[in-house]
């Protein structure tokens, strides 16, 4: 972690922007999706429909900034730390879904839920770690 | 949940892993070529295309199903990073990895039975 940048380049507000930018992209794309939502028909298997929502380009670009600003992040934060943390994002996706998009969550997924987070939260580091080596 | 939608949603989170690790090996490629070289031309627009193939699936499949639903469906990514390295690396699978693959696993088994 040398000579990390302040304000905007700060490298932690950069990983909390990339992560806002994943979670907002995926209540975009769930919202644009469900707006073109075609499900009598094969072809929308492929999602293509899903370009004819102004929603679902707004996803693509918060999905390209996240990349971007996730690539500057790596450039000051270690992936073995920065990984870890930005799979906050795997907690407020669940959240966002019962509070923003009103999806009722049953308690069987609520647990199915909970269990995939603690494992993901378990196997974080190492899994960064492979992925460093892959 | 019909045979079909899971077998999409395996498909997207293989091309999404994939896409991960050729995204690496290109940057990697940088290091010692440069951006004007095939090998990293060639993998990045492979990482792009397996990305698209994974966004475009997953897209299909927010049409018919909650984004509650389908989103722990993406620890499965998990999974295939541990089987990856157990056959690419010879990697033992440690204490910590196997309990969290577990835990995904079960998780993932009661989301797909609500």
């Amino acid at each position: 972690m040398q000579n990390r940048p302040t304000g905007f380049g700060n490298p932690w507000l950069q990983l909390a922007l990339s992560v806002a930018c994943v979670l907002v992209s995926e209540f975009l794309l769930k919202r644009g999706a469900t707006e073109v939502a075609d499900t009598g028909s094969a072809w929308s298997w492929t999602g293509l429909n899903g370009l004819a929502s102004p929603l679902v380009w707004w996803a693509i670009l918060l999905i390209i900034a996240s990349f971007v600003s996730w690539l500057y992040v790596l450039r000051y934060i270690p992936i073995t730390i920065a990984f870890p943390l930005s799979r906050v994002v795997d907690i407020l996706v669940p959240l966002g879904c019962w509070i923003f998009l009103g999806e009722l969550i049953s308690p069987l997924r609520w647990c199915g839920i909970a269990l995939v987070v603690i494992g993901l939260a378990l196997v974080a580091k190492p899994i960064a770690q492979i992925e460093e080596r892959l | 949940m019909s045979f079909l939608a899971f077998f999409f949603i395996v498909v997207s989170l293989v091309s999404f892993v994939a896409a991960q690790l050729v995204l690496k090996r290109a940057m990697e490629a940088t290091r010692t070529s440069g951006l004007r070289n095939a090998q990293f031309i060639s993998k990045v627009t492979g990482g792009i295309i397996l990305m698209t193939i994974s966004f475009f699936l997953t897209l299909g499949l927010l049409q018919r199903f909650d984004l509650s639903y389908l989103y722990p469906f993406q620890g499965l990514s998990v999974i295939f990073i541990t089987l990856l390295a157990a056959v690419a690396l010879k990697e033992k699978l440690n204490m910590r990895l196997a309990i969290g693959a577990l835990l995904i696993s079960i998780g993932i088994v009661l989301v797909s039975l609500s």
